[in-house]
């Protein structure tokens, strides 16, 4: 009987601490992937945007200060992107277009980064911007030249980017919205663009 | 040689950094290699380890189901994408897997024989129906489930899984359709 009463409570046991165990390490049943773990985490961190230079595709360089007291919303793109890149830019370009335009350049400005300077010089990223319709104003694009300073962003914002040998790259995506002050505030769903316009709408009507 | 030397011997391997390298380059070398053999050295070294403590076994793992639900829980959570990425990046995963795998191991070693049919086919199909889950859910995701891994590499594994799935529906099949009366 004893011997029983041992086994009963080694069994309760392992359950209460699996229970615990898996409760713990999927943020509370939330998170079973990285990618949704990785949003989690961004949200409770909230890390600024380093004060990196930046080169647009009309040459002009300058640090992400030039944002400074307007809403940015990030995507990170390269430019030989065949699948996602192509698609998260269009929904973009939704996004973009729902936007009241009394906000557009003065209270946010669109910015698509790119993670791949090597290919992405300014005449690629001139013609990428054209064909998506943008002005290079209110929605620009930009490459990262420093190596150093773009894995800084990279990691801080949890993008992480595989190179699969052949010149293409697998990479994470999402739209970024970066608050007037530097930080990074939410991370959102790339494939309902509406959502995301609603939300960036309701924050700008805020101001 | 004695299993349990081979089984210190092989985990001795999965240690050496080069190995790590190789086996989690590729993620379904990571998910069906590394992890199975980190469960088999444990069960290689479990006999040597168990019989230093037979009094402990037969006290918490009589029946052998508290030792099973520890594989259960270690295993599903290695069954997690996140789980796979996330011992690419923090120290602290990559360390519970090189201990709590070859744990698993030996929970196996010593619970398997002490459970009843009725357990060992539930188990059985518990897994048989995970891993059916698994090759679906890899070979049919429209996005990539780790971050870590290219989509094309998350696809073989897929494969891979299913590939276990109709092995064990073969066993299981011949297990049903042949005679057993004499072999048990």
């Amino acid at each position: 009987m004893k011997e029983n009463w041992h086994n009963t409570a080694a069994t309760i046991l392992v359950i209460i601490f699996g229970v615990l165990f898996l409760y713990a390490t999927t943020d509370g049943f939330r998170a079973f992937t990285e990618e949704s773990a990785r949003v989690l985490r961004l949200y409770e961190e909230k890390p600024q945007f380093p004060l990196l230079e930046l080169e647009d595709s009309k040459g002009r360089t300058y640090s992400f200060s030039e944002f400074e007291g307007k809403y940015v919303m990030l995507t990170f793109i390269y430019t030989a992107c065949t699948d996602v890149c192509p698609k998260l830019e269009l929904n973009l370009a939704q996004v973009y277009d729902q936007i009241p335009s009394k906000y557009m350049g003065k209270d946010v400005v669109f910015l698509s980064i790119s993670f791949d300077p090597e290919r992405d010089d300014v005449k690629t990223l001139e013609k990428y911007q054209q064909s998506f319709d943008s002005d290079g104003e209110t929605w620009r694009m930009a490459r990262i030249q420093d190596e150093q300073e773009l894995e800084q962003l990279l990691d801080q914002f949890g993008v992480i980017v595989i190179p699969d040998g052949t010149g293409n790259f697998s990479h994470n995506s999402a739209f970024y919205l970066v608050d007037p002050k530097g930080k990074l505030v939410e991370v959102l769903d790339y494939k309902e663009p509406n959502a995301a316009a609603a939300l960036l709408t309701a924050r700008l009507a805020e101001r | 040689m004695r299993p349990g030397i081979l089984g210190i011997l092989l985990y001795g391997i999965l240690l050496l950094p080069p190995i790590i390298g190789l086996l989690e380059g590729q993620m379904i070398l990571h998910m069906l290699v590394q992890l199975p053999l980190l469960i088999f050295s444990g069960w290689l070294c479990g006999a040597a380890i168990l019989r230093r403590m037979p009094n402990y076994r037969a006290k918490w793992n009589g029946n052998g189901i508290p030792g099973i639900l520890v594989i259960v829980f270690i295993t599903t959570y290695w069954m997690l994408p996140r789980a796979m990425d996330e011992s690419l990046v923090f120290w602290q995963v990559e360390l519970f897997k090189f201990i709590g795998l070859p744990f698993a191991g030996l929970c196996l070693r010593d619970s398997w024989p002490k459970i009843k049919l009725v357990g060992k086919s539930f188990l059985f199909l518990n897994y048989l129906s995970m891993f059916a889950l698994m090759a679906w859910l890899y070979i049919d995701a429209p996005v990539q489930i780790c971050n870590n891994y290219a989509a094309q590499e998350q696809q073989l594994l897929g494969w891979g899984f299913l590939f276990i799935t109709a092995t064990m529906i073969i066993y299981l099949v011949q297990m049903v359709f042949t005679d057993q009366s004499e072999s048990t």
